[in-house]
């Protein structure tokens, strides 16, 4: 059968081919790094295509939607196996430079491998960049805020690649258009197919081995089945514990991006704290060193190791300027991510601003509520539409206001109250601190009078008392 | 993989002087409608991607009546003042959201002494007054990189959540990464009303440079 099937596709040979290859020295746990990253690249991909089947992206349906996929105990899974698998992605992928620039693994004939798994590892954090401003909630806006405006540091095209990146002069649904395209299309397919290079050039090049004065006489061990089960038992393993911390530590959606929100901190990914606290350390007025020189340099430098590192074994003894470089290195890596982190949790201990749990806000269909009952369906649904335009952007698409500033409108006792007070605040608006259910809250309500006409104040405050 | 099953090979045989010019030919026009097939795809997707950039122009919209009250009986210390801003993200129907700005009152030819920044934006003067009435009022976006800033009344200092850029109540900047001061906006009565003009400006750097009038 197999036979039959090979003289017509070539396949079995194929794979025969692909599975015999010889490890230097044997198999071994030290080469887990590369094919582990590459299941967890799989493992985004999956989850990824299966997310953008309830994701909408737009500002009106970005976060909407993001709850509703928070509100399915599935979706929810799966989102949060995507968010783990994230950050379980990228720690590979640093874990896997690391190795190799311990071994020395990207000299002579190695340099082009390893400058594409340099470009990996910047396409990953595009990723990581990209898929931070998907949920469209507060930490959302601010932190892809300011990461968007750093690009107006550089020089001369700063404001041309600002505008570039974010499809206008604003924040808004076109950059989630933009980020959307990128973080599934663009930079996924840029993925694969530098990934589809550096496994080719590593079969072309062979395993590099163990850094000792010439690893060629060493006793070769098989890739499969020893090296693969290696590679599955870990992938296992990382398998196991992105289901744990998923179950665990879901995701958190805070509430939907408010540009106005002036309490806020925002925070970067764990993978971007070393950049946020080179930030902090400049000066204002230098703000290009931090954003892009120092970052710059950086880059540069990792794509010339090869050249860089001159000695000709890749013994630890012969290499000690580069590991002496790494150490440092790391050390003022781990140092600015830990600093900070501790300076953000002061200053979000600090701030007045509490996140909001999405996932507590009940999508009560309201939409669905005037089809159902016909006798009110005409007032309704043009309550409906008025509702949405006005005033859905303070009190929430559903009436579930907003904490500290705008009350909710569901459950509301005044709102299922007096229709002549209610449609006074309306027409004429209110100011100062109020209470709703023990809540305080201290936006401030215009007057609608001189925008909505009688007839459709009264349309909205029908709609709104059957809000629930 | 195994050939074994075919025949012999066409490029056994490198052919006559004609069909080694005509191959070179259809070797180089393959390129070449390859290269054309690319540009031509290149060429409108690029154009897709470039954005909209046009500032567009202002519109005065009302600030609310009891903030402004508010500012006009204060003395020296800023005042938040709502307004409801209506405009279009795209192309998503028009949708109002509250916004604020901040208010001062100022003594013009102080403030003219200590902010000569403000009457400049990037290539000349600023297009409007930027102190009406002797109130200035600020956009309230901070001008380091566009997060929103609150006044601390004990410090008397405008300050910044995100990065902890300072200003004074003038709009000064003190401290902090920011590399302006505070971005005035164009103020006016109208019909007892006070208007202002919303204006967004770029963030991080050091000259002011208008980006968009949303209306």
């Amino acid at each position: 059968m197999l036979n039959w099937i090979d003289q017509r596709t070539g396949f079995v040979t194929m794979a025969k081919d692909f599975l015999r290859e010889d490890i230097p020295g044997g198999a071994s746990y030290w080469y887990v790094f590369g094919s582990a990253t590459l299941f967890a690249m799989i493992l985004q991909i999956a989850t990824g295509i299966f997310l953008t089947f309830f994701y909408a992206p737009s500002a009106s349906t970005a976060w909407e939607s993001t709850q509703a996929i928070y509100q399915n105990p599935f979706q929810h899974f799966v989102l949060s196996m995507h968010y783990w698998g994230s950050s379980a992605m990228i720690a590979l992928v640093f874990l896997h430079l690391l190795q190799v620039v311990v071994w020395g693994a990207y000299k002579s004939p190695r340099e082009i491998q390893w400058i594409v798994g340099v470009l990996l590892l910047l396409v990953t954090m595009v990723l990581g960049l990209t898929g931070y401003l998907l949920p469209w909630d507060m930490n959302a806006y601010f932190a892809s805020q300011v990461a968007i405006n750093l690009t107006l540091t550089v020089p001369v095209v700063g404001t041309f690649i600002q505008t570039f990146a974010q499809d206008g002069t604003t924040l808004g649904t076109l950059t989630i258009n933009r980020f959307f395209g990128l973080h599934v299309w663009l930079m996924p397919a840029a993925l694969v197919a530098l990934v589809a290079a550096h496994l080719a050039i590593f079969r072309h090049n062979g395993p590099a081995g163990p850094p000792v004065e010439d690893p060629r006489p060493l006793k070769p061990g098989r890739f499969w089945p020893d090296q693969v089960f290696m590679d599955t038992f870990v992938s296992f393993l990382i398998f196991a514990i992105i289901i744990g911390l998923s179950f665990i530590a879901p995701p958190f959606l805070d509430a939907k991006a408010d540009p106005t929100q002036s309490q806020f901190v925002p925070y970067p990914a764990w993978y971007f704290l070393d950049l946020f606290g080179l930030l902090n350390l400049v000066p204002g007025q230098f703000e290009i060193v931090g954003a892009i020189i120092i970052p710059g340099i950086a880059t540069t430098i990792l794509v010339l190791l090869p050249w860089i590192d001159r000695s000709t074994t890749r013994t630890f003894g012969s290499r000690k300027p580069i590991l002496w470089m790494l150490t440092v290195s790391m050390a003022i890596i781990l140092g600015l991510t830990f600093w900070s982190q501790a300076g953000i949790q002061a200053k979000e201990a600090a701030s007045p601003y509490k996140p909001v749990d999405a996932t507590t806000i009940t999508a009560a269909a309201p939409a669905a509520a005037p089809a159902a009952g016909a006798a009110a369906a005409p007032a309704a649904i043009d309550g409906a539409k008025i509702f949405s335009t006005n005033c859905s952007s303070c009190h929430g698409a559903t009436g579930q206001g907003m904490p500290g500033t705008f009350p909710p409108l569901a459950g509301n006792p005044v709102v299922q109250g007096d229709i002549k007070k209610l449609t006074g605040i309306v027409t004429d608006g209110l100011h100062g601190k109020i209470m709703v259910k023990g809540q305080s809250y201290d936006g401030m309500m215009p007057a609608w009078k001189g925008t909505l006409k009688p007839a459709e104040i009264d349309a909205v405050v029908t709609y709104i008392r059957t809000l629930k | 993989m195994s050939n074994d099953h075919r025949g012999p090979s066409a490029y056994d045989d490198p052919g006559t002087p004609e069909e080694i010019t005509r191959r070179t030919f259809m070797a180089n026009a393959t390129l070449t409608l390859g290269g054309i097939i690319g540009l031509g795809l290149a060429i409108p997707i690029v154009g897709s991607l470039l954005p909209k950039t046009g500032t567009g122009g202002g519109t005065w919209t009302a600030l609310d009546a009891a903030g402004w009250k508010e500012l006009q009986a204060s003395t020296d210390k800023p005042v938040k003042i709502d307004f409801v801003l209506t405009g279009k993200d795209a192309y998503l129907p028009e949708a109002s959201s509250p916004e604020s700005v901040w208010g001062v009152k100022v003594d013009l030819e102080k403030f003219k002494a200590k902010r000569p920044d403000v009457y400049q934006v990037k290539g000349g003067e600023v297009p409007y007054p930027a102190v009406n009435m002797g109130f200035a009022i600020f956009s309230p976006i901070c001008p380091h990189l566009g997060c929103r800033f609150n006044y601390d009344d004990s410090a008397g200092k405008f300050l910044c959540p995100c990065h902890g850029s300072q200003f004074t109540a003038i709009g000064e900047h003190t401290a902090g990464p920011a590399d302006r001061g505070l971005d005035p906006l164009p103020l006016r009565e109208q019909n007892g009303k006070a208007q202002i003009t919303w204006i967004r400006y770029a963030p991080t750097v050091p000259d002011r440079i208008v980006v968009s009038y949303m209306s």
